[in-house]
């Protein structure tokens, strides 16, 4: 519904509060009881969220970002969305998006997707399957150099059998063929995008248009001060609840909780504890924990970051590592950090994944095991209270990038736990260019990593397997161990969604045995937001997913909430 | 006074090459690299971050990219912001003027109540109001800027909130209110930002103005001035007031290149988009170009800000020769 705009004073209003003393905190507002779904006049309203970054393009296949892939998301449509279950085998779970519906190949070599004949872009032309086409073929382009690349290489090509019909052939039957083409593929507009050539669009105006056909469409981008979505109120998904999504940068974090807290944002992704504590008393704003795919390890390196190749003195030492594990008492750690709201990582990977194993057996907090298996593997303490073996130190560096607040702190009670074991650590931490530099060329001794992995057990071939110890990889700790390489093989070659699992977790059992990191915390994802938000469920790999179902009921708007979808003058 | 202009004219054009090379190589040398920082992301094949690095000539050796840049630059092609993934030129040409409005304002209102401050001071040196001024402002001249941005943020923006917390404009509702309103938005979101800035910069031009007058009213004019029936506040304000502005002029001249290079702690405590914000986020992207044309902006704002001052200060005061 359209309302006629009021005479707004957003700030003038709130002189008045100063003469009205003792009526000053903004909390002091509105709150109702919040019905569980949304009627028919509840749509409508602006929802403000404050970032810490802007986007650098809003062309999917260029994305690199958070923020990047938040907005891409909310703009794009892809065929089929992944399920709440983030189940990544075959189609199982998997919603229609611009696909109304696909047929699998007798040899699941090629699937047929049939267009949703109503999709249109958001300039109003129809979405076709040449479009289907030609993403996927400017994905792969090398010239482009798409960060996704990699992700579909199994993909071999789309063809266009009639306008609203796209064949997508596949190299191999893998399990995750579907989910490679759905989840990785974002679909762009070919009529926007194909005067320009691939090798520029890096640089080119053009992928800062944001033209999709997802069920908000870009409205206004101004660099350094917003990022206004508005309702695609034709869109073939249905109208978003919201008229609008308004993204603030704020770069400073402070700055963002202030802003946050002052109700100039309605929503802040990551509260930090302090603040959790705080808005437990607040009448007009709300925590909300959603789950996340992160995990923070000390990842202990297996390769000497002084000469390349070699084993590590230290830690290529299987007990060395498992005494370590042992030292740290991780609970009280987590607590230490995080308070009440810290949430205990169990192996190499995030509780919401469905091959996670949170019954795994861990190894225990057990400091006079540590020592002891110390001793026995010839680390003896030296006079200064530092162990040695045959003339190496048991001394390191933990490396942590000077931008995390968390890490710094973990750092600094692993150094501690580590010294009571006689075990001399260093902190060193940098800039995150430094940070990421040195995990790429794996020039650490121990790392505070915190990674986010995607929803396919194939992410941890990446991270734990041998596959993934060079650059283009993510196993920062250099392990490598030949059964589990073969069981995260198996785990990702499987059909079968329990055996995967079981493979899986036999994979994390033998890791978490060998101790190549030592698990240290999820990192908790805990969102602010104005209690006159009605959010829905948010999904562990992008809790804005569900974002154009959020509303705010007619009776709860505020001045900003009444412009309606009226576009700026 | 021509030949003393070129002179230092082209001594400012080998300052800022000098500079702008050295912050070129100095980037360059550092850890990491822009591509490495922007695709830090599971998956990506070091092929792809080469690609890019190609794309962009970022594979070229230092020197060969540091001869293109000045070709471009003579040009008045700064180059591309990896960050941004807009020209650099572009960039610059958002956060310039909001920083000229910011700092502009800022400084006006500080040299006038600084200048004020100062004149209130000396009437009365070692009185009251003299040594409570002396006070607030020796507190203020001591404390860190993100130290009073954020505490005049939390008291103004969240404990009293009678002042936007942020940014330049409302976000949601500036487009739709009547001009009126449009322009009192705007002042509004001034307001916290100048008025940290203005506190800050009151604070030392009032202490260096103080002195300089304190180092006048001895002199045998100011006797004469008051022995002749003026004063002591008139003579302060029409003698003395003259003859101790050359060291705010000075200050003037040191503080222009702020009108450029912004003030990078307020700018994000407030987050206002302008070059401070800008220098803020692209060092920690390494991203050279945009580095690199910050620091020339900078440099070209210090030679002229300490030409003007000069010229200035030679204006003010026939006692001095520029050639």
């Amino acid at each position: 519904m359209i309302q006629k705009p009021r005479s707004f004073r957003p700030h003038a209003a709130r002189w008045t509060h100063v003469a009205l003393a003792g009526l000053v905190l903004a909390g002091c507002r509105d709150v109702q009881k919040q019905p569980a779904v949304a009627g028919p006049n509840d749509v409508g309203g602006t929802l403000v969220a404050t970032q810490p970054a802007e986007p650098g393009t809003l062309l999917p296949p260029l994305i690199s970002t958070s923020i990047e892939r938040q907005i891409t998301d909310l703009l794009y449509d892809r065929l089929a969305d992944i399920g709440d279950d983030l189940n990544t085998v075959g189609d199982r779970g998997f919603k229609k998006q611009l696909a109304a519906g696909w047929e699998w190949a007798p040899d699941s070599l090629s699937i047929v997707f049939h267009i949703d004949p109503r999709a249109r872009w958001h300039d109003g032309v129809p979405v076709r399957a040449s479009d289907v086409r030609y993403s996927v073929a400017l994905m792969k382009d090398p010239a482009l150099g798409s960060p996704g690349l990699p992700l579909i290489t199994n993909i071999d090509s789309v063809a266009v059998r009639d306008s609203l019909t796209a064949v997508a052939y596949f190299k191999r039957h893998t399990p995750e063929q579907f989910y490679d083409l759905v989840y990785q593929v974002s679909i762009v507009p070919e009529h926007i995008l194909h005067n320009t050539p691939a090798a520029q669009l890096k640089t080119a105006d053009v992928a800062r248009h944001g033209v999709g056909s997802g069920r908000f469409r870009l409205s206004k981008w101004e660099p350094g001060k917003r990022i206004e979505l508005l309702a695609d109120t034709a869109n073939y998904r249905g109208r978003p609840k919201l008229d609008r999504i308004v993204y603030v940068p704020t770069p400073d974090f402070n700055s963002a909780v202030t802003r946050f807290f002052a109700g100039d944002a309605d929503f802040f992704e990551q509260l930090r504890p302090e603040h959790i504590a705080k808005i437990a008393s607040d009448t007009a704003r709300r925590a909300i924990t959603y789950p996340n795919l992160g995990y923070a390890y000390l990842a202990l390196n297996n390769v000497d970051a002084k000469q390349p190749g070699q084993p590590h003195p230290i830690f290529s030492d299987r007990a060395v590592r498992r005494a370590l594990t042992m030292a740290v008492d991780r609970r009280a750690m987590l607590k230490n950090v995080f308070g009440t709201y810290g949430m205990p990582l169990y192996g190499p990977f995030p509780h919401a994944l469905p091959v996670a194993d949170t019954t795994l057996p861990q190894l225990p907090y057990d400091t006079v095991r540590a020592r002891a298996l110390l001793d026995s593997a010839g680390w003896l303490v030296g006079p200064d209270g530092v162990r040695s073996r045959n003339g190496q130190r048991l001394e390191f560096g933990i490396t942590t990038p000077v931008s995390s607040a968390a890490r710094k702190q973990y750092a600094v009670l692993l150094q501690d736990a580590f010294k009571r074991v006689g075990a001399a650590a260093r902190i060193d931490e940098m800039d995150n260019a430094a940070f990421t530099s040195k995990n790429t060329d794996r020039g650490f001794d121990t790392s505070i990593e915190l990674y986010q992995t995607d929803p396919s057990p194939s992410g941890f071939k990446q991270s734990w397997s041998t596959s993934g110890l060079g650059k283009d990889g993510s196993n920062f700790a250099s392990y490598s161990n030949p059964a589990v390489d073969a069981l995260l093989d198996s785990a990702t070659l499987t059909f079968d969604p329990s055996r995967t699992r079981a493979y899986a977790r036999r994979a994390f059992e033998m890791i978490m045995e060998d101790a190549p990191g030592i698990w240290l915390y999820e990192p908790p994802t805990v969102a602010g937001v104005h209690k006159r938000i009605h959010t829905t469920a948010m999904r562990a790999d992008g809790y804005w997913s569900g974002m154009a179902d959020w509303w705010i009921p007619a009776a709860e708007r505020t001045a900003r909430d009444r412009i309606g979808l009226r576009p700026a003058p | 006074m021509r030949r003393y202009v070129a002179g230092r004219l082209l001594q400012a054009t080998i300052v800022v090459l000098l500079v702008t090379t050295l912050t070129f190589v100095l980037v360059h040398l550092a850890p990491g690299d822009p591509i490495t920082a922007l695709l830090d992301k599971p998956g990506v094949t070091e092929e792809v971050r080469q690609q890019w690095r190609a794309s962009l000539g970022l594979d070229r050796p230092v020197g060969e990219q540091y001869l293109r840049w000045v070709s471009n630059t003579m040009r008045g092609d700064l180059g591309y912001s990896i960050k941004y993934r807009r020209p650099v030129a572009d960039v610059i040409a958002d956060a310039l003027p909001r920083t000229l409005l910011l700092v502009g304002l800022a400084l006006t209102l500080s040299f006038a109540l600084g200048i004020i401050v100062a004149v209130l001071q000396a009437e009365r040196p070692g009185g009251a109001r003299d040594r409570w001024l002396g006070r607030v402002f020796l507190v203020l001249y001591s404390v860190p800027d993100f130290w009073l941005a954020l505490v005049v943020l939390l008291v103004f923006a969240y404990r009293l909130p009678i002042l936007p917390s942020g940014g330049i404009v409302e976000p949601v509702t500036h487009d739709f209110l009547p001009l009126a309103e449009r322009i009192l938005d705007r002042l509004q979101h001034l307001v916290l930002p100048v008025g940290t800035l203005t506190l800050l910069a009151t604070a030392a031009i009032s202490r260096h103005q103080r002195s300089a007058l304190l180092e006048v009213m001895p002199s045998d004019w100011m006797r004469t001035a008051i022995a002749k029936g003026l004063s002591r506040r008139r003579a302060v304000r029409r003698h003395a007031l003259r003859n101790a502005l050359l060291p705010s002029i000075t200050l003037a001249g040191l503080y222009l290149p702020a009108l450029v290079t912004g003030a990078l702690l307020i700018e994000k405590v407030f987050s206002w988009p302008g070059m401070g914000l800008l220098a803020a986020d692209a060092i920690p992207s390494s991203d050279y170009l945009l580095i690199t044309a910050v620091v020339l902006v900078t440099s070209i704002a210090v030679a002229i800000g300490a030409l003007v001052a000069d010229l200035a200060t030679a204006l003010a005061d026939p006692r001095i020769r520029v050639d």
